[in-house]
């Protein structure tokens, strides 16, 4: 029990059970469905989980440190129209520098919200509500109001969607899905292992503290923001390939998934707890429910919203109930092993000992 | 520690001055500190302490005065440069990540540990620090949880991982029981023989003459005094503090018993406390003494309706209650005083006229449900004279106003409640001399009208001088209740350590 | 010489300066600007939102959030197309629409109240859930042609110059400003957003001030969503999508802090008549709602930056004055 305790902390038991609802609700559609565990059902969930998911990792950097980006949905559709329409123009531009325009363009906008949080010093959901207007504000002008349309990309990109990664067995991995699960990895292993992904959750964890803590809490934040906004920027290449038609109004509402995601996954609001990899998860719930409730026959297709509202909201609420529990059963655990361990009467005061 | 004199010194402040605004808060104050040395600064709140302290750290920068280390002038522009120069401070909170685990807390501020953080070195670089200190923790768990003193430890732990020279300890004891401070005191024993500077802030003099080297006093931000321990008494730097002369410590005067007010039985709530039984009389001090985790707190939030109790009984003025609420306690007539000021005692970005009607604002409205001002305001302004509190206006906002004049707001604020019994937990932590002897004063003439009072105090002279009878509690279990005349220090603390009394105290026990 | 930036450092004092010059070059750029017959036209394009801004004031102030207010504007709207579409009397289909909003909050209410979610996570669920309620319930239909004298309301005046969405946010402003500022219960919400723990330590019911400001607040937009469906004529899915963004950003640039405890109905009522004016204004001059609602996200961020900044300059200022001090004093 004791080793057990040490490794596992309540938080990576939460994103066991988050695995464990994902396979309970495919097992219950499994029933419900037709022929619902099919390579296409796969192909279908992973090929929409994908933009989501990369932008969904930049929010949890954002949110680890207890801010919030809002401005992510303008400028996934920014990316995607700009980049979008200098392909239009100009097709052959080389892949690789087109992705890197798309990253560099969505850090660009994320390095002005950095900078407003976190040497502004102006509250993070002001700045991004503020740019969620303001990045689609410029987007529109510059537009004209005329939209990208698929026949003028060039191939590779129309063509990119269904391009497989490899194959696994009969499930074919696309090559957008394995970009977004790559991104994820990377971003799990950067939280886990580098001290500036450490420092995030410092920062997030106790805010006064990092102020005096030494190290430069200022730059960290706008980082994060910079690498929200690329990865947003990404999404909005991904975005671009999936959907060919892009319009002025693309990617809105994203900001507000990329939230869900993240909360689903237990990454908490008020900064802290969670990982890219819980994100990850979340985005899956998710996108899980909302492809497999269309496909359900037992009810309209318009009860999709309506049920997702409702199984984020129990999805959460299960989880903060088994979070609690587990907390209290954890700080009992705590508190027997120093009480039994050290009494304070011969050994010395809780934590001490001689 | 005579040879400190021929020592060179760490830091020398030299003739520093400070204005913010309207407040002179440092005047031509200077401060020297050699290694190897413990050096108590003291002073009354307002004095200039936590300034000093600001400067030295680099968060604010002095008007005019210079700073030499090792001998040269430095000037510290951030608490990032104050760190890498080897100044560190711990506060009275401790600046902890409770997200992060104990190593991590650690060595949070390190910038040489590698592109790659190698957890295996980090918990055995961790756990060979606190070895050092001779502390056991397990460095895996998150700091979330752990208790005020472990987390003093792990930030002493991570002050020198960085290889401190200069340790700033701002009332690194205010919320520690004793036995905690003895703890404390032997890191900060090895620390001294490591040749660390250390300034010591602290406000219980016991403290201060027990580990000090050398004692500096600031008044009104102008420097008083600096004298080696062995040359200055005790009721000499207590006159420097405050300017007078100060009165002994203050003792409860007799009041005669009045009618049974409470009586509690076999209270218990999960995870926290069980069987507790007590009787309050009127006109009565209770004083809850034991180390801290002994669960005073959990009791008196449970008679509050905080965190109600699940199993016992509460009979209030004869009648059997069940407190679920703290508005169902106020009706009630109980008002439960925090020890978390900050936190949990007062709204600080508030006026102190709203913070004093608070729990009672139900009184000031009219037929309509509107506030009746002018009404509130008198009542502020009779507190504000009844208790002395200082302040140009009871329109200011309680967050800008001393230690002591808070403590006296919040106790405004539940008196105004007129409360039969009042519980005041950690009454005097964090307030200098003079206020402290002032809320004593008020206790004693509310115990005089025949409020019944519950005082929870770790300071152990204050409960013995304070309290009618003792009741002791050690890890959510009483331990016994001692009459005024059989409350000796060795007793109590003895029962609050949980070691078998020689002889059983007699008439101890009570229903 | 010692510039005086106090006024800068005042939310109110700002956004006041801000609003006389919107209005005073509106004035005289366009003539017949200061007519009651302007005005009326210019609150009556974004009614609805400013209504639920009085409430969302308190909510903030209070320290929570409610991003499900333009759902449940649809949803309610959408509950009475559907009662009156089903051969309700259009009074009856009228209250079913508020009665889903009150519903509503109820829902939201025992989330956040009972369960203890923070409010962000369960208005987001809302903002999705209700608007897909909305979508449940008229699927892609839009329904219209409600009788003729519910129509007149939403779009002819009432009293006066006045119609009727009108009388009922004064009706609601000088409410919510004596409840907010005068009142034993705004003071409430003023302690909890400063601090929900000295609240609870001080016997006030934190709890159930937090759950009737969300009945309250869906209440308020459903009655905001049906007066909304009045003026359009028309109810669908979609409606008032998006709108909470409008909402918060009004509450927002008032004054309120997003983290609780401060800003009044006083300064929201400044930053809605910025708005109004400037969007009005920029209308006039030609410019697209797109490019008025960025110029409100640039004014929102300057809102917070500027008065930041002024406090920066202004320590700086006193760094180098104290730093020549001590120049002088050196020599």
């Amino acid at each position: 029990m004791n080793t057990i305790r040490r490794r596992f902390q309540p938080e990576q038991i939460r994103e066991l059970v988050l695995i464990a609802l994902i396979i309970g609700i495919l097992i219950f559609f499994g029933t419900q469905i037709d022929n619902y565990f099919s390579p296409r059902t796969f192909t279908r969930i992973s090929t929409s989980v994908a933009v989501i998911a990369v932008v969904a990792v930049g929010q949890t950097l954002v949110i680890l440190t207890r801010n919030i980006d809002l401005s992510v949905g303008s400028i996934v559709g920014f990316t995607a129209y700009i980049v979008g329409t200098i392909l239009s123009i100009n097709n052959d531009i080389p892949p690789v520098a087109v992705v890197l325009m798309a990253v560099a363009m969505g850090a660009v906008m994320g390095s002005i919200n950095g900078l407003l949080v976190a040497y502004g010093r102006v509250p993070a959901i002001i700045v991004t509500l503020g740019t969620l207007a303001i990045f689609r504000t410029v987007l529109v002008e510059i537009s004209g109001a005329n939209s990208v349309l698929t026949n003028e990309l060039p191939r590779w990109l129309v063509n990119l969607p269904p391009v497989n990664a490899f194959t696994l067995g009969p499930l074919d991995i696309r090559l957008l899905f394995f970009l977004a699960v790559v991104v994820v990895i990377i971003f799990q292993l950067v939280v886990s292992y580098l001290p500036w992904g450490r420092r995030l959750y410092a920062i997030g964890s106790n805010p006064d503290a990092a102020r005096v803590a030494g190290f430069p809490a200022q730059r960290i934040i706008f980082t994060a923001f910079v690498l929200s906004g690329a990865l947003a920027g990404l999404g909005g290449f991904m975005f671009l390939a999936r959907f060919g038609n892009i319009t002025v109004v693309a990617g809105q509402g994203i900001e507000l998934q990329s939230v869900a995601a993240a909360v689903v996954g237990g990454v908490n609001i008020n900064g802290g707890l969670g990982s890219p990899f819980g994100a990850f998860l979340g985005a899956i719930l998710i996108d899980v429910l909302d492809n497999s409730l269309i496909r359900w026959l037992a009810i309209s297709e318009f009860w999709r919203d309506a049920l997702l509202g409702l199984l984020i909201l129990l999805a959460v609420a299960t989880d903060t109930v088994i979070m609690n529990r587990l907390r209290k059963v954890w700080a009992r655990h705590e508190l027997q092993v120093s009480g039994d361990g050290e009494p304070p009467a011969e050994k010395g005061g809780a934590g001490y000992a001689a | 520690m005579a040879e400190t004199q021929t020592k060179q010194p760490i830091l020398e402040m030299q003739h520093i001055s400070k204005r913010f605004d309207a407040t002179q808060a440092l005047e031509d104050v200077s401060l020297t500190l050699y290694p190897g040395e413990v050096h108590a600064l003291i002073g009354e709140n307002g004095a200039g302490k936590s300034t000093l302290i600001k400067i030295m750290t680099g968060v604010h920068r002095p008007d005019t005065g210079t700073i030499l280390l090792d001998g040269q002038p430095t000037h510290i522009n951030n608490s990032q440069e104050a760190q890498t120069l080897g100044i560190a401070a711990i506060y009275q909170e401790p600046m902890i990540f409770p997200d992060l685990n104990v190593a991590e807390n650690i060595f949070i501020s390190h910038r040489s540990r590698g592109m790659v953080v190698n957890w295996g070195r980090l918990f055995k670089d961790a756990e060979a620090i606190l070895a050092q200190l001779d502390v056991k923790l397990d460095v895996r768990m998150p700091a979330r949880g752990l208790t005020l003193a472990a987390q003093q430890a792990v930030e002493i732990g991570k002050a020198i991982s960085l290889k401190v020279r200069v340790l700033i300890m701002d009332e690194p004891t205010a919320s520690l029981s004793a036995h905690e401070v003895d703890q404390l005191f032997r890191l900060v024993n090895t620390l001294r023989s490591q040749g660390v500077a250390i300034l010591f802030i602290g406000h219980r003099m016991e403290e201060v003459f027990r580990i000090a080297d050398r004692i500096t006093v600031l008044r009104d931000g102008k420097y008083i005094s600096s004298r080696p321990k062995a040359e200055v008494k005790r009721d000499q730097v207590i006159r420097e503090m405050v300017g007078r002369d100060a009165g002994d410590f203050f003792a409860k005067s007799e009041v005669p018993r009045g009618d049974l007010l409470m009586s509690v039985r076999g209270l218990g709530k999960e995870g926290a406390f069980t069987d507790v039984s007590f009787d309050v009389y009127q006109g009565e001090v209770l004083g809850f003494a034991g180390l801290i985790g002994a669960r005073r707190t959990d009791v008196g939030l449970a008679l509050f309706g905080i965190e109600p109790a699940d199993t016992g009984e509460i009979t209030f003025e004869g009648k059997p209650v069940a407190i679920k609420a703290p508005d169902h306690a106020l009706k009630l007539g109980i008002a439960y005083v925090t020890e978390d000021r900050r936190g949990l005692g007062l709204v600080m970005p508030m006026s102190i006229t709203t913070n004093i009607s608070l729990p009672t604002l139900r009184r000031y409205l009219s037929a309509l449900g509107l506030v009746r001002r002018p009404e509130e305001q008198r009542t502020a302004e009779s507190f504000r004279e009844q208790l002395m509190i200082r302040t140009p206006s009871v329109a200011l906002d309680v967050g800008k106003l001393s230690g002591g004049n808070q403590q006296k707001v919040m106790l405004s604020k539940w008196l105004n409640a007129r409360p039969k019994l009042l519980i005041l937990d950690e009454p005097t932590r964090g307030i200098d001399v003079r206020a402290k002897a002032e809320v004593h004063h008020i206790i004693n003439d509310l115990a005089a009208e025949g409020l019944g009072i519950i005082l929870i105090s770790s300071d152990l002279p204050e409960v013995l001088a304070m309290s009618d009878r003792v009741l002791v509690m050690r890890e959510g279990r009483q331990m016994g209740i001692f009459d005024r005349k059989d409350a000796t220090q060795e007793r109590v603390m003895t029962a609050a350590m949980g070691q078998q009394e020689h002889q059983e105290p007699t008439g101890a026990v009570q229903g | 010489m010692r510039p005086d930036w106090s006024i800068f450092r005042r939310w109110e004092g700002l956004l006041l300066i801000l609003l006389i010059l919107i209005v005073g070059y509106n004035a005289l750029s366009t003539p017949g600007y200061l007519t009651v017959g302007n005005w009326v036209n210019l609150f009556q394009l974004s009614i609805e939102k400013i209504i639920v801004a009085l409430i969302m004031t308190f909510i903030i102030i209070n320290a929570e959030i409610d991003l499900s207010v333009a759902s449940v504007m649809g949803f309610s709207a959408c509950m009475m197309g559907f009662l009156f579409a089903g051969g309700m009397p259009m009074e009856w289909a009228i209250a079913g629409g508020l009665l889903a909003g009150f519903v509503a909050g109820l829902f939201n209410s025992f989330w956040i109240g009972i369960v203890g979610l923070p409010s962000l996570v369960v208005t987001l669920a809302g903002l999705i859930g209700y608007r897909g309620l909305a979508y449940v319930l008229l699927e892609d239909r839009s329904i219209g042609e409600f009788p003729a004298w519910f129509d007149r309301l939403g779009q002819q005046p009432l009293i006066g110059p006045f119609p009727l969405a009108l009388i009922v946010f004064f009706v609601l402003l000088i409410f919510a400003i004596i409840v907010l500022q005068y009142s034993g219960f705004g003071r409430y919400v003023y302690v909890i957003g400063n601090s929900k723990d000295v609240a609870r330590y001080s016997g006030v019911r934190v709890r159930r001030t937090k759950m009737i400001l969300f009945v309250v607040s869906s209440t308020v937009a459903a009655l905001a969503g049906i007066l909304y469906a009045a003026r359009l004529g028309a109810v669908r899915g979609d409606m008032a999508l998006g709108f909470e963004l409008d909402i918060i950003t009004m509450v927002l640039l008032g004054g309120v802090s997003i983290f609780g405890g401060t800003g009044t109905m006083w300064g929201v009522l400044l930053s809605v008549l910025i708005i109004l004016n400037l969007r009005n204004g920029m209308g006039l001059a030609n410019f697209s709602g797109h490019v008025q609602t960025g110029v409100i996200g640039v004014l929102l961020i300057l809102s917070v930056l500027v008065p930041n900044l002024a406090g920066t300059v202004q320590a700086a200022l006193k760094r180098r004055r104290a730093r020549t001090v001590e120049v002088v004093a050196a020599e």
